[in-house]
C-alpha cells in the first residue's frame, strides 16, 4: 500500500504535547506523517494548508490545544476561521474536505494522537483524489 | 537577461528617454520612494543584464499609468514582468499577500488530476446553452468569495447578475465546469510557466468545444484571453467580448431596459479594462440606462482614474494603502452613495482598505456594476 504524506502542523503546547507523550509511551505512527511545530495554531492560514497540497501532501492535519486551553488565549478563532476557508477552497478545487483535520486533544494524550492520525490516514487513504506529487 | 532578449526589445525600453515622466505620473512612486519607473529602467538596463536583487519590481501595479503618459509608448508594465520572471529563476521571490493561497490554488487547478467542483453555485433561473458557440468564462470568483467572505464582498454575486443581464438580453452561453484560472496573475507575478500550463490547458478546452466567442466579467480574464492568450501561445483562442460591450447597444437600440435607481454613485475604471483596453464607456451607458441614477465622477477619472491599489495578490504593503485611501476619499468628495466598480478585485482592494482606515466609518458602498443593474431589473415587472 503506498504512504499517504500527511502533514501535521501542531502546536507547541497541548498539540506538541500528545505527540511526545505517544513517543515516551513507545508508541508508533506511521513515518509518513511530516510534523510541523508552530507556536500556536493561529500561525497556520489557507495559504500554507493549500500550500502543503500543492508540494504533495494528501492530508493535513491541524493538531491544536482544546477550546480555553490556548496559552495565547486565541482559543482557536483564528484558526477555524481559516480552517473553514481551507476547506472552501478544497471543496471547489474537488480535493475533497476529508483531506483536511482539525483536531484539538486533551493535554499530554498520546493515545488519543495515535487514534486520531490512523483515523486520518484512513480517511485520506479512501480519497479519490492522489497526490500532486506522486 | 539574453533569452528574454526579443521580449525586452518588443518592450521599447531601448527608447527610454530617460524623462522621467512615468515617475511623475505613477501612484506607486508618489507614495513609495524607493520606487521610481525611471530608475528602475536605468538600473536594470545598465552592463547589458537585469538587476536580481531590486526590490523594486515587485511594487509595480500594472495600472498602466506610465504607458498612459510616455511619448514613446514604452511597454514598463511588460519590462517589469520579464525582470520578475527572470528575478524568480535567479531565486528572487515575490511577498505573496494572503499567505499565497490564490498562488497555491492556481497552481494546483493546473494539476490535470484535480476535478474542479465549481458550478455549484449557478442560480437555476440561470438560463444556458446547450451549445458551446458562446462561453461566459466565470474567473475566480468563486474562489475569491471563500477567500473574501469576511470582506462581505459576495464575488459571485456580480457574475451571477451578469449572467442574469445576459438572459435578459437574450445573449445565449454556456459554462465550463472545468473551466480554469485564466493565469494571468501568476504572469504578472512573473510566473510564466504556471501562466502557460493554465492558458494552454483553457486554450485546449475551447478548441475542443469549438468555442468561438467568449464574454466574461472580469477584466483580468478579458485581458489575459483578448491580449495575453494570443501573445504568448502564438494564436488567438476566441473572440473575446467584456460583458457591458455585449449589453450596452442594446440598452440603446431600446432592445433591452433597466429599471430605477434613485442613488448618486460614481464609477471606479479598471486599470485593465480602462487604460488597458480602452473600455471607458460602456459601463457608463449600463449605469446612465437606469432611471433616476445620478453618476458623479470622481477626479481623476477614466484615462487617468487613480488605481484600487494592489495587484496580481502580491506585494501589499504601505504604499498600496495609501493609494487605496487616497482613492476611496476622491469616491467620498463626489457625494456619491455606490461606489461602482466592474472589476472585482478593484471591489475587495477597496472594501479592504476601507475597514482598515484607522477606524474611519465607511461613507461609501462599494458595489458590483452588474449587481447594481441587475438589481434594477427586479423592480421591473417580466
Amino acid at each position: 500500500m503506498r504512504h499517504n504524506n500527511i502533514v501535521v502542523f501542531t502546536c507547541n503546547w497541548d498539540g506538541l504535547s500528545c505527540v511526545e507523550a505517544a513517543a515516551q509511551n513507545r508508541l508508533s505512527y506511521p513515518a509518513s506523517i511530516k510534523l510541523v511545530k508552530v507556536s500556536c495554531l493561529s500561525r497556520i492560514h489557507s495559504g500554507l494548508i493549500l500550500k502543503a497540497f500543492e508540494l504533495g501532501a494528501d492530508g493535513v492535519m491541524l493538531l491544536g490545544c482544546q477550546p480555553e486551553n490556548c496559552l495565547y488565549e486565541k482559543n482557536g478563532n483564528f484558526s477555524s476561521k481559516e480552517y473553514d476557508k481551507a476547506l472552501g477552497l478544497m471543496e471547489l478545487l474537488g480535493l475533497g474536505t476529508e483531506r483536511l483535520r482539525l483536531s484539538r486533544l486533551p493535554r499530554g494524550d498520546g493515545d488519543a494522537f495515535i487514534k486520531e492520525v490512523e483515523d486520518f490516514i484512513g480517511a485520506v487513504s479512501k480519497a479519490a483524489w492522489c497526490s500532486t506529487k506522486s | 537577461m539574453t533569452r528574454h532578449k526579443q521580449e525586452i526589445k518588443d518592450t521599447r525600453i531601448h527608447l527610454c528617454l530617460d524623462c522621467g515622466k512615468c515617475t511623475v505620473v505613477c501612484p506607486v512612486a508618489r507614495y513609495n520612494p524607493d520606487f521610481n519607473p525611471r530608475l528602475i529602467v536605468q538600473r536594470n538596463m545598465q552592463h547589458g543584464g537585469g538587476n536580481y536583487t531590486d526590490e523594486a519590481i515587485w511594487s509595480c501595479l500594472n495600472c498602466y499609468m506610465c504607458l498612459e503618459r510616455c511619448n514613446y509608448h514604452v511597454q514598463f508594465p511588460e519590462f517589469i514582468r520579464i525582470l520578475r520572471t527572470e528575478g524568480l529563476t535567479k531565486g528572487s521571490r515575490a511577498q505573496c499577500s494572503h499567505g499565497g493561497v490564490l498562488q497555491s490554488t492556481m497552481h494546483l487547478m493546473a494539476d490535470e488530476k484535480v476535478k474542479q467542483q465549481r458550478l455549484n453555485w449557478l442560480p437555476r433561473d440561470i438560463k444556458l446553452s446547450e451549445q458551446y458557440d458562446t462561453l461566459f468564462f466565470v474567473g475566480c470568483a468563486p474562489y475569491f468569495d471563500i477567500m473574501f467572505k469576511d470582506l462581505g464582498v459576495n464575488t459571485l454575486q456580480g457574475v451571477q447578475s451578469a449572467l442574469r443581464l445576459l438572459n435578459r438580453a437574450q445573449i445565449t452561453f454556456n459554462l465550463l465546469d472545468d473551466e480554469l484560472c485564466c493565469g494571468r496573475d501568476l504572469l504578472l507575478q512573473g510566473d510564466k510557466e504556471g501562466f502557460m500550463s493554465l492558458a494552454q490547458a483553457n486554450a485546449h478546452k475551447f478548441h475542443q468545444l469549438g468555442v468561438k466567442k467568449i464574454i466574461t466579467s472580469c477584466p483580468e480574464c478579458f485581458y489575459a484571453l483578448k491580449v495575453d492568450y494570443p501573445k504568448m501561445l502564438g494564436k488567438s483562442v476566441a473572440e473575446v467580448v467584456y460583458w457591458t460591450e455585449a449589453v450596452a447597444p442594446l440598452l440603446e437600440s431600446g432592445n433591452l431596459r433597466l429599471g430605477a435607481l434613485a442613488k448618486k454613485v460614481t464609477y471606479q475604471d479598471p486599470c485593465t479594462l480602462g487604460r488597458g483596453l480602452r473600455i471607458f464607456e460602456s459601463p457608463r451607458k449600463i449605469l446612465k440606462a437606469m432611471s433616476g441614477l445620478a453618476l458623479e465622477e470622481m477626479q481623476p477619472n477614466r484615462e487617468t482614474a487613480l488605481c484600487c491599489g494592489a495587484s496580481s495578490w502580491v506585494h501589499c504593503g504601505a504604499a498600496n494603502r495609501q493609494i487605496q485611501d487616497e482613492r476611496l476619499t476622491q469616491a467620498e468628495a463626489t457625494g456619491a452613495e455606490i461606489l461602482v466598480t466592474s472589476c472585482l478585485k478593484c471591489r475587495i482592494h477597496l472594501k479592504c482598505a476601507q475597514q482598515s482606515r484607522n477606524g474611519k466609518k465607511p461613507k461609501i458602498e462599494i458595489q458590483d456594476l452588474a449587481t447594481v443593474a441587475a438589481g434594477s431589473l427586479d423592480e421591473e415587472a417580466d
